[in-house]
C-alpha cells in the first residue's frame, strides 16, 4: 500500500510539473500546480502513515525512505513558502523535483519493499533523522529558488524577454530574498539536526556521516554569513544553493 | 428611439481643433443637461479628453439633435471643424463606445485612463440627470463590455513606451518600487519621463545631476528629490538601486569603474541600469558587471515596439468579443 501512495504522489507532482510547464509555454500562469502539489502531498501522508505503522516507527532508514522525506519535506515548504512569498511558478520547478527525487526513491534496489519493525527508537535519533531531512526541505526549496533566479538573470542579461516564464517569474529581488529565508530556516533546523547526531548513540561507522553533516552545515552558514557581512552577488548566490545543495546530497550516501 | 455617437477625435481632428471643443472635467454634467434643450433629445452624455469629445445622444429624434448639435458647434466654435467631426447611428454608436472604453480608440492602443474618463463623464451625467433607460444601459453595459474585453485578452499587455517598459523592467528586477532609490543623470525630456513613471509606480528617493546644476534643481524639485552637482555624483550611486542618464554627452558618463568602485559598499545588489542617451552615456562593458542590468534605448523602444504590435494583433479579438456581447444584449436605441 505505501508503494502505491508514494507511485501515486510521484505521478501527481509529475502531472503538476507537466501542466505547469506547458501553461507557463503558452504565456499564462499555471494556476492548478498547487492543486496537484497539493493531491501529491496527501499521498506522501498516506505512504508516511503506512511506512510508519510498519516501521513502529518515523520512516527514515535507508535510502529509499530518506528520498521519499526528504520529497515530502520539499512538497510541505513549497505549499507553506510558496503562498506566503507569493513567488509564482515555484511549484512549476518544484514540482519535477519531488517527482526525480520520489522516482529515485522508487527505484529497484533503493526501494525497499518489506521493510522491518525498529525494535526500539532513541529520541536523539529520531530528531537527528528527522530535522536534517525537514532541513534539507528547506534546502531544496532554496535551491529551486536559485534556478528560478539563474534563469531570470540570464534573460534579464541577455534581453530576452519575449517568453511566458520570464513574463511569469517573481522578480530578482523577491527571488533572492525568499532564497535566504529558505536557506535561513534550513540551517535552523540544520543545526538542531546536528546538535542531536552528536548526542545520540552512535556506532564508529556513523562518524563520517556525522562530518559529512557538519561540513554542509559549516558550508551553509559560511555561505550565509559572507552575504551578510561582505555581500554577495544573487548569480553566487544561487549559484552557491544549487551547488551545497547537490553536493549535501552526498551525506546520505553515508547513511 | 435613436443612439447616436457625435464626435471628434486625435485620429480625425488636430490638437488646434480639438483644444476648441474641449469641455472642462468638471462641468460634463452640466453640458449634458443643457444639450436637452434641443428639441428631440431625450437624453445626452458629454465626453471630453485630451484626445476626444464625443457626445451620446439618445431620444425619438435624436438624429436631427445631432444635425442640430452640429450646427450649434460651428456656430459657437467655427464651421471649419465640420470635415473633422464624426457621427455612429444606433448599433455603430453602441460599438464606438465599447471600443472607446476598452481602449481601442485611443492613441496609445489599450490603455485604461479611458475607462476611467467615459466612468466619470457617465456619472456626471447621471447626477445632472441627463441620462435615462436608453443611455443608463448602453453605458452600463459597455463598460461591462470594456471589462471583458480586458479581461478576456491581451490588450493592455506590455510596456508601449520607452518610460513605461523601464517601468515594467525595474519591477521585474526590484518587485514593488517601494523604497526604491533613482539617481537622474542629465536632466532631459525622457530621463524626466522616465523618472516620473518610476515615481508614480512608488520609487521613493530621486536623485538629479546634471552639468547645469540649475536644471538639476528644477527637475528635483518637480520630482520631490534632491540635485547633486554633476562632480557629486559618483558618490550617490552607492545607494541607488536605479540609474537613468540621459545626457548629451559627446562620450560615455558612467563607466564600469564607477560601479566596480562602490560594488563593496552595495554589498552587491541589483543595480538597474536606463540609458535613454545617443550616443550612449553608459559604457556597454558596465552590463559584463554581475548584478547589473544595462538597457539602452533601442531596447527600451524594441521591447515597447513588440508591446504595440502584440496589442494590435488583438484588436480582431476586441471586436470580435465586442460584436458577439452586443447582439446578445439587444440594447435599446441600437
Amino acid at each position: 500500500m505505501d508503494r502505491w501512495f508514494l507511485i501515486a504522489a510521484t505521478a501527481l507532482a509529475a502531472v503538476g510539473g507537466i501542466n505547469g510547464m506547458l501553461t507557463v509555454h503558452r504565456g499564462t500562469r499555471s494556476r492548478w500546480t498547487v492543486i496537484w502539489m497539493i493531491a501529491a502531498f496527501a499521498a506522501q501522508m498516506g505512504f508516511l502513515y503506512y511506512r510508519g505503522q510498519a516501521r513502529g516507527a518515523c520512516p527514515l532508514v535507508g535510502i529509499g525512505e530518506i528520498m521519499a522525506f526528504l520529497a515530502w519535506s520539499l512538497t510541505l515548504f513549497y505549499l507553506v513558502v510558496g503562498p506566503a512569498y507569493r513567488l509564482s511558478l515555484l511549484g512549476v520547478f518544484t514540482a519535477p523535483l519531488v517527482a526525480i527525487i520520489q522516482t529515485v526513491a522508487l527505484l529497484p534496489g533503493v526501494w525497499v519493499s518489506d521493510p522491518e519493525r525498529i525494535p526500539a527508537t532513541d529520541p536523539w535519533r529520531e530528531t537527528h533523522a528527522a530535522m536534517s531531512v525537514l532541513s534539507y526541505g528547506a534546502l531544496a526549496l532554496a535551491a529551486v529558488a536559485g534556478v528560478m533566479f539563474l534563469v531570470l538573470d540570464r534573460q534579464l542579461k541577455d534581453h530576452d524577454l519575449r517568453s511566458g516564464l520570464f513574463h511569469n517569474l517573481p522578480p530578482v529581488r523577491e527571488l533572492l530574498k525568499s532564497m535566504v529565508r529558505l536557506l535561513l530556516i534550513g540551517v535552523l533546523l540544520l543545526t538542531i539536526g546536528v546538535v542531536a547526531g552528536f548526542m545520540m548513540p552512535r556506532q564508529p561507522s556513523g562518524t563520517p556521516h556525522l562530518i559529512a553533516a557538519c561540513g554542509v552545515w559549516g558550508s551553509y552558514l559560511m555561505l550565509l554569513l559572507i552575504r551578510q557581512v561582505r555581500g554577495l552577488t544573487g548569480r553566487r548566490m544561487a549559484t552557491m544553493a544549487v551547488l551545497l545543495f547537490l553536493a549535501s546530497l552526498s551525506v546520505f550516501a553515508l547513511v | 428611439m435613436e443612439l447616436v455617437c457625435v464626435g471628434l477625435n486625435h485620429r480625425t481632428a488636430p490638437v488646434e481643433v480639438r483644444e476648441r471643443f474641449a469641455v472642462p472635467s468638471g462641468k460634463l454634467g452640466t453640458s449634458a443637461k443643457e444639450l436637452l434643450e434641443i428639441q428631440g433629445l431625450e437624453e445626452s452624455v458629454v465626453l471630453s479628453t485630451c484626445n476626444r469629445t464625443e457626445f451620446y445622444l439618445a431620444g425619438d429624434h435624436a438624429e436631427q439633435a445631432a444635425a442640430e448639435l452640429r450646427r450649434r458647434l460651428a456656430q459657437a466654435h467655427g464651421a471649419d471643424s465640420d470635415p473633422h467631426w464624426y457621427e455612429h447611428h444606433r448599433i455603430q454608436a453602441a460599438k464606438h463606445l465599447c471600443r472607446v472604453v476598452s481602449g481601442l480608440d485611443s492613441m496609445v492602443l489599450g490603455e485604461t485612463e479611458i475607462f476611467g474618463q467615459t466612468k466619470d463623464a457617465y456619472r456626471q451625467a447621471l447626477d445632472a440627470g441627463a441620462t435615462s433607460g436608453v443611455l443608463n444601459r448602453v453605458f452600463q453595459r459597455a463598460f461591462g463590455i470594456g471589462k471583458k474585453v480586458r479581461t478576456d485578452t491581451r490588450i493592455q499587455e506590455g510596456a508601449t513606451s520607452v518610460a513605461g517598459a523601464s517601468v515594467e523592467l525595474a519591477e521585474k528586477i526590484f518587485g514593488k518600487l517601494a523604497g526604491c532609490r533613482v539617481i537622474v543623470i542629465g536632466a532631459g525630456e525622457m530621463s524626466r519621463q522616465t523618472a516620473q513613471a518610476l515615481v508614480s509606480r512608488g520609487a521613493s528617493s530621486v536623485f538629479v545631476t546634471n552639468r547645469s546644476y540649475d536644471k538639476a534643481v528644477l527637475l528635483a524639485e518637480e520630482m520631490g528629490g534632491r540635485a547633486v552637482h554633476f562632480d557629486e555624483w559618483q558618490p550617490v550611486l552607492a545607494g541607488v538601486d536605479v540609474v537613468i542618464s540621459s545626457t548629451s554627452a559627446p562620450h560615455p558618463v558612467v563607466l564600469p569603474h564607477h560601479i566596480e568602485s562602490v560594488r563593496r559598499i552595495r554589498k552587491f545588489r541589483p543595480l538597474f541600469l536606463i540609458d535613454i542617451a545617443v550616443p550612449r552615456d553608459i559604457d556597454p562593458a558596465c552590463g559584463a558587471i554581475e548584478e547589473v542590468y544595462l538597457y539602452d534605448i533601442d531596447t527600451l523602444e524594441q521591447l515597447a515596439g513588440e508591446a504595440r504590435t502584440r496589442r494590435e494583433k488583438q484588436i480582431a479579438e476586441c471586436d470580435r468579443i465586442i460584436e458577439e456581447e452586443l447582439t446578445k444584449l439587444n440594447l435599446p436605441g441600437t
